[in-house]
């Protein structure tokens, strides 16, 4: 009873997505503290394309177990709730995981409507005390952290991207094929007409090793823009706080933050950023902060390695010219 | 004609929220309300799909009664019918116990097409309700659509994934929501705001939905806040006071220190 | 802005509409339409999903049955954003008069409704390249050919040209008759025989399309024609007495918009140690801004009272709103330019923008010459020698 912790592999063409491979490095802890089991859920179209995935052997999971029917093939939303509600009631599992993919979000309420679960969003972190689990998210805005708990099991939560590395194991995971009984309902009211992949790449924010990122400190769009001229002389990617980028200041892909890019660079320069958990909780991993604002208290300048209290965009424009001169 | 059912919801207007010190969630009775940002676009698609297909409109809320002018705005916009969920009893409520009341008032309003939401809610940002209350409705949803339209009785839909973009086609009915990103949304129309005041949603309480206390508001949610801290940060570095260009300089020496610059 | 009116609540409704939409759909782009030279139909699509092309359009035809009043209301506020979007808006009210007006009521039922939805956009086309000023001094020829009226001419300068579904021309009917000659008819977009010219390049409202209109042996059924032959001129000027007061109404939003925009800058822009404001050429410069400004806006707001009470003859009225308001629009125009010194000429900056919009006011819909032709005829009616 309850001695497992299920994590959703998310599959793709033979290929598994980071997140799915992100999440299990907590998990792992949070299973080895609680004594339970660890196991990688994949559902997939194509057995021999799943066994070939090459992180299989290396992954943190204590068992994977994988479930194999061609309407898996683009992981409709309905079937795949399905039959993580058929390998629920039959495991009982002590809780269930999500990467907060796309796919992650779309799945994970499902399953928690029907398991009549709680679920909870973007956690970021886990603390295990007395036996109990709690769910560590940032909330509402304010610089708050929301300590969660389940009243029943299963324990779900959608867990934040980018907020963990991925490790290795020293053993490879048991691996085993799960055959649902005959007579399973495969069937998906959703059918798939057409499917064009992405033609850009992963963001390169979220794996750049120098991020220059701007917030309101910097005031206008115009200000805004010369982060990118700085990105192109540092070799960095632009992000953006999410005010930044409801001001227009920014495109969305490039929002820092919960719900948006996590980031974890080796040099990170906030521009006019104040530093609202909602942000900070999507670069807090960076190597080196430094930190430009006007408020020598904002929560940005604490957390700086090195600050500067000075208006952001004379600094930038300072710091542009000199830069330039040096060529 | 056909019937869709958009599921808003109010906010409150940044900066004037408060979290209730006890249980840890919004005080959503004292804020000022606003609609939340991204069900601005989930309302233009179903503008769209009434005017390509004459479909019928209701805008429905689960909120306190300061719910009700952003509802009369709702109503300028053009749609045919508001409705208000509102009851004590549901304060408090996680996404779960918002599910099973939101499910039980579009099974009110059935038989419907559509439902339509918002991808997510600025206060909130979980993003569950519409996949979780399709799963409660046993319906199909569809997540993160960018365009949908209604051909031959089918509704396809054009989707965002993890990994490119889908088009999607299913029958009727189902549960979308949509993404905040949307080229154009229409402004309110002068007729109906003139007449905005007469306008008045239909209230459903717990006495029409007839929900078992024990699975709404509080009781009803499985997550509960067992805590809250603020996050401080220690100070951690020096900072450094001047002018402009003098810091400007000594951040170009600290980053040739550090080996970042060359 | 010293002087606020009391509004009525539909009023200040409506005004906060126009606003909303000035702030999503025009302030964003104004700058860029008016350098690019690009008409863009996004702003006519809201302004109609607002209901605001049906402001004046009467109530049993799915407008608001709004008067004069309320439409310069809307077009001062739309102004304010952009006169190009303004021209668009309101020269397809100066096509919609002449049914309104005279129409049949086949032809209201025919026309109206859409126009008021804003699904159907009109033009007014009197002007041809002979005849501006001298209006009468038009050549383009309607003849009548059993069930159908033959036209051919040109139109020039013709707003909301290409756009436009529904353009009321006026034509001769009896070439011989002169003035009383011409009769006014409704084009359609597709009629056969009709093609519209290349968009013509302008100084200022260059968001608003302009082009010419060319009738090659254009083929239109007789129930085309508004009221009767020989009624065309009667229908035009009409038209233009209510029309005129838009016109006014737009240069009101042009020259708040200069007005604000300079007198912000003249209160932050230091030279000599202190803001500029604080030199008397400047500061009275704006106290002089603001007196043209209101009293412009008592002109033209009283005169829309004048005609929404039922005045029989206010030709002479709307006359002084137009050419007062649009004098007073270059003058302040100029001056705010002038206010804000190099920023005023930069094209970055928008002051230059309202500047080059307002010069068309003082043409259009009727030279400010004309307008005092006007003004004086009217006038001299009133002392009998």
């Amino acid at each position: 009873m309850a001695e497992c912790i299920f994590a959703f592999g998310q599959c793709f063409e033979g290929k598994l997505h980071p997140a799915s491979l992100e999440i299990l490095t907590p998990l792992r802890e949070v299973a080895d503290r609680l004594n339970k089991r660890l196991i990688l859920i994949g559902l997939a179209d194509d057995k021999e394309k799943f066994l070939a995935i090459p992180e299989l052997k290396k992954l943190l999971a204590d068992e994977v177990w994988y479930i194999i029917h061609p309407n898996l093939k683009h992981l409709p939303d309905d079937l795949c709730e399905r039959v993580l509600v058929y390998l629920a009631s039959e495991h009982k599992p002590y809780g269930i995981f999500f990467p907060a993919t796309k796919k992650g979000l779309s799945v994970a309420p499902r399953v928690a409507g029907s398991l009549q679960a709680g679920l909870c969003a973007h956690v970021n972190a886990f603390e295990v005390k007395n036996g109990n689990l709690f769910l560590l998210r940032p909330t509402y805005g304010e610089n708050i952290i929301a300590k969660l708990t389940s009243q029943r099991l299963p324990i779900m939560a959608t867990l934040a991207l980018n907020a963990f590395p991925i490790r290795e194991a020293e053993r490879a995971p048991l691996i085993k094929e799960v055959k649902l009984p005959e007579g399973f309902d495969w069937s998906t009211k959703l059918t798939i007409k057409n499917f064009k992949p992405a033609k850009k790449s992963p963001s390169r924010l979220s794996v750049a090793k120098v991020v220059v990122a701007g917030g309101m400190g910097l005031k206008s769009k115009e200000n805004f823009q010369m982060l990118f001229e700085l990105a192109k002389i540092l070799n960095a990617e632009v992000g953006g706080t999410r005010p930044a980028v409801h001001a227009g200041w920014v495109e969305a892909e490039r929002m820092i933050g919960v719900s948006g890019v996590s980031v974890r660079p080796k040099q990170y320069l906030a521009f006019g950023i104040s530093g609202a958990i909602q942000h900070t909780v999507g670069m807090e991993g960076s190597e080196f902060i430094v930190s430009i604002n006007l408020d020598k208290e904002a929560p940005m300048m604490r957390m700086a390695h090195v600050g500067f209290a000075c208006d952001a965009p004379s600094f930038l424009k300072a710091l542009l010219q000199k830069l330039k001169a040096k060529d | 004609m056909g019937r869709i059912l958009v599921c808003i919801k109010g906010v409150p207007k940044p900066g004037t929220v408060k979290v209730d010190k006890e249980t840890h969630t919004l005080c959503r009775k004292s804020a000022e309300l606003i609609l939340n940002p991204p069900d601005r676009p989930a309302l233009e698609v179903a503008q769209r799909l009434k005017d390509q297909a004459n479909f019928e409109v209701i805008a429905i809320s689960m909120g306190p009664p300061n719910m009700v002018p952003v509802l009369q705005k709702v109503y300028a916009l053009g749609v045919d019918d508001i409705y208000l969920i509102s009851d004590r009893a549901f304060a408090g409520s996680d996404t779960l116990a918002t599910s099973r009341i939101l499910a039980k008032a579009l099974s009110l309003l059935s038989p419907f097409d559509l439902v339509v939401m918002g991808a997510r809610s600025i206060d909130g940002e979980t993003g569950q309700v519409p996949p979780e209350t399709a799963s409660l409705l046993n319906l199909p949803s569809i997540t993160y659509v960018k365009e949908i339209r209604y051909v031959d009785g089918k509704f396809i839909a054009i989707r965002e994934d993890d990994f490119g973009e889908e088009e999607m086609e299913f029958y009727p009915p189902a549960v979308v929501s949509i993404v905040p990103e949307i080229d154009y949304v229409r402004p309110p129309s002068l007729k109906r705001l003139l007449s905005i005041k007469e306008v008045t949603p239909k209230i459903l309480t717990n006495a029409e939905l007839n929900l078992d206390e024990a699975s709404i508001g509080l009781s009803g949610s499985p997550t509960q806040v067992a805590d809250v801290f603020e996050k401080t940060f220690v100070s951690r570095g020096e900072i450094f006071e001047g002018e402009p260009d003098e810091l400007a300089e000594k951040l170009i020496e600290v980053l040739k220190e550090k080996g970042f610059l060359a | 802005m010293l002087i606020e009116f009391p509004l009525k609540e539909e009023h200040k409704i409506m005004i906060d509409l126009i606003k909303e939409i000035g702030e999503t759909y025009i302030k964003p782009y104004s700058l860029e339409w008016d350098e690019k030279e690009a008409y863009d139909a996004t702003p006519i699509k809201a302004l109609a999903q607002a209901d605001l092309f049906g402001l004046i359009i009467p109530k049993e035809y799915g407008g608001l049955g709004f008067g004069t009043f309320e439409m310069c209301l809307a077009v001062e506020w739309l102004s304010y954003f952009c006169a190009g979007v303004s021209t668009t808006y309101a020269a397809s009210f100066l096509g919609a008069y002449p049914i309104i007006l005279f129409g049949s009521k086949e032809q209201k039922e025919r026309y109206l409704p859409s126009i008021a939805k804003g699904e159907k956009l009109c033009a007014f086309a009197l002007t041809e390249p002979q005849a501006g000023s001298d209006a009468f001094a038009i050549k383009t020829t309607a003849k009548k050919d059993g069930d159908f009226y033959i036209l051919n001419g040109i139109k020039q300068w013709i707003t909301n040209g290409g756009i436009a579904d529904i353009y009321i021309v006026i034509a001769l009917t009896d070439p011989a008759k002169g003035a009383r000659g011409a009769s006014a008819f409704i084009v359609e977009k597709g009629d056969p025989g009709f093609v519209v010219g290349k968009k013509e390049k302008k100084l200022g409202l260059r968001a608003s399309l302009t082009t010419d209109l060319i009738f090659n042996d254009c083929q239109i059924p007789k129930e085309r024609l508004i009221a009767k032959e020989g009624m065309g001129f009667m229908v035009a000027l009409k038209t233009l007495d209510y029309a005129r007061c838009g016109a006014g109404a737009q240069a009101l939003g042009i020259a708040q918009a200069a007005l604000e925009v300079s007198l912000k800058h003249a209160k932050t822009r230091v030279q000599f140690g202190q803001p500029v404001y604080q030199f008397q050429a400047v500061s009275h410069t704006f106290a002089e801004m603001a007196m043209r400004l209101s009293s412009a806006r008592a002109l033209v707001y009283s005169v829309c009272h004048y005609i929404d009470s039922v005045a029989k003859d206010f030709s002479g009225a709307s006359a002084m709103a137009k050419c007062f308001a649009t004098d007073q629009a270059m003058w302040i125009t100029e001056r705010a330019i002038q206010m804000m010194g190099g920023y005023g000429y930069m094209r970055d900056y928008p002051v230059q923008k309202f500047f080059r919009d307002a010069k068309c006011l003082q043409i259009y819909e009727g030279t400010n010459e004309i307008q005092r032709n006007v003004i004086a005829r009217e006038l001299a009616k009133w002392i009998k020698v």
